[in-house]
């Protein structure tokens, strides 16, 4: 099974492909990879990953739904661009695992994966104060997965926010608030109920 | 002067975004910006009431037309100021308001998307604004001379290893709307810019080498070894300081060496600045108010003896 393209066990989603190049910012380019592998060569993390940019474009071609969803390539992404920018055929490679790990995380394939619990606690920091609050967001990550492994974290990282107390890099006090909240809170509603009406409206014509 | 690009200059109006780590981790960045850009003769107004840019999770948190919109809201603010440019020195504000701001430049359904959810504010944007980084700014609206002249304090023996990480140049450093101001491997405005205030730069191939970015503040564990790489290059290069445009590279590189030379049995202590604190420090502006030396966990003595001494 070391090669998941060779493995006949595998779930095919032949409509999978078709939803990521209708669906994802920048899967209308997935057509143009030529499987060159200047990206996974590119990548300063590829060596981490389940799967290199190239194989996970090409599985994703293959319809290996369920392989690209799991796969931790989609949270070891550091967004460096450079496989986009030395892509030759220009893919943009970043947005699109950027956009399918929003996919998996919209799917349930993530729930308990680090960067989705942190994008968690980011955006209730957004949504409350219209701006991020470095020492909250990491509080509230830290603090989902569970008291004991919050209360490690906070630990192990206490030099760190001592130093940033310290030299006044840690906001200390009422968190700060854009005057228009209501407003934001407003616009992200509808864009949300834009684009929930749009997704609805992509799957009724399949 | 009153070459083309000048008078232009003359016409156009600066906003200035300052995004969220301007008031956390990267203070220094944000008042040592405040301090060098008035003093290279632009003048810039922040954006009224700006809101954060989405940074590089808000697509999963919020979704991708929420994410965009939050630059949209933004964009609108500054055009109601009659701004023509939006300036930002944060990496991750750059690359997504620039980003929003070109696509929804391009594409007209986008644009309306972005106007329907606005409208529930009374607000609208006509597209009508440049967004630029503030290293590109000072690469083409002011010039490398102008810095030079600048300089009252020059940063004499100080070896500055340049490191620009990622988002500041890719995917846009090289392109017609991030105004073609450098590459996206090999950037030289970092080097020239300590160079023009007098200090040396040294040899440092890593210099867009990524430092792990977002996955290093919520996955330290996976991400340690590619600061270790910029830390030993910067090392053996023989740096006394790391310089760098990017919030996050700085808080990253500086912020996790205890914890790297925990892991590696490394011995890492080597002072990382804002390439805008140097600048501040080489115009003869004030070392803390202006130049933020004291927000730095890991002091530079080369740097603070050339402070004490001007």
């Amino acid at each position: 099974m070391a090669n998941p393209l060779s493995d006949s066990s595998q779930k095919y989603d032949l409509g999978f492909a078709r939803w990521v190049y209708q669906n994802v910012k920048g899967g209308d380019k997935l057509s143009m990879c030529m499987q060159c592998g200047a990206c996974s060569g590119s990548c300063p993390i590829g060596t981490d990953m389940d799967h290199g940019p190239r194989k996970l474009i090409m599985m994703v071609r293959a319809g290996m739904k369920e392989a690209v969803l799991t796969s931790n390539t989609l949270w070891n992404c550091t967004h460096c661009y450079r496989c986009t920018v030395r892509c030759p055929r220009g893919v943009p490679v970043t947005h699109i695992i950027q956009g399918l790990g929003a996919m998996a995380a919209d799917l349930g394939y993530a729930r308990e994966e680090d960067t989705v619990r942190f994008a968690r606690s980011f955006w209730w920091s957004v949504t409350h104060f219209g701006r991020t609050d470095e020492r909250l967001v990491t509080a509230k990550y830290y603090f989902s997965f569970g008291f004991k492994e919050g209360a490690r974290r906070g630990l192990d990282n206490l030099k760190i926010a001592l130093g940033m107390i310290k030299k006044g890099r840690m906001h200390l006090g009422l968190p700060h608030k854009v005057a228009g909240q209501k407003d934001l809170r407003a616009i992200l509603a509808k864009a949300a109920e834009i684009e929930a009406r749009e997704m609805k409206e992509g799957s009724s014509h399949d | 002067m009153t070459e083309d690009g000048k008078d232009k200059g003359a016409k156009k109006k600066f906003v200035y975004y300052p995004g969220c780590s301007s008031q956390g981790s990267s203070k220094h960045l944000d008042e040592s910006l405040r301090a060098i850009v008035p003093a290279l003769g632009l003048e810039m107004e922040e954006i009224d009431d700006w809101n954060c840019c989405g940074a590089s999770v808000g697509n999963i948190g919020g979704g991708a037309l929420p994410a965009t919109a939050l630059s949209g809201r933004n964009l609108a603010k500054a055009e109601k100021q009659q701004a023509t440019d939006v300036i930002t020195g944060c990496a991750a504000c750059y690359l997504n308001t620039h980003g929003a701001n070109e696509k929804i430049k391009a594409d007209i359904a986008l644009r309306g998307k972005i106007n329907e959810s606005l409208a529930v504010a009374d607000m609208s944007y006509e597209a009508n604004l440049q967004v630029r980084h503030a290293c590109e700014v000072l690469v083409n609206e002011v010039g490398m001379e102008k810095i030079k002249e600048r300089v009252t304090h020059p940063l004499n023996g100080l070896k500055v290893a340049g490191y620009v990480g990622c988002q500041t140049v890719r995917p846009f450093a090289n392109t017609d709307s991030g105004g073609n101001y450098d590459t996206f491997d090999d950037p030289e405005f970092l080097d020239q810019f300590a160079e023009a205030c007098g200090a040396e730069a040294v040899d440092f191939d890593v210099k867009t080498s990524c430092c792990g970015g977002s996955v290093s503040v919520i996955s330290p564990e996976k991400t340690l070894h590619l600061i270790k790489k910029i830390l030993q290059a910067a090392q053996d290069s023989g740096a006394d300081v790391i310089s760098t445009p990017c919030p996050l590279c700085q808080t990253n590189v500086e912020m996790y060496q205890p914890a790297i030379n925990k892991k590696f049995g490394t011995n890492f202590n080597i002072p990382v600045v804002f390439y805008s604190q140097l600048m501040a420090k080489a115009f003869g502006l004030d070392g803390k108010k202006d130049a933020g030396l004291h927000r730095n966990t890991i002091r530079s003595k080369k740097l603070d003896i050339l402070v004490r001494n001007s």
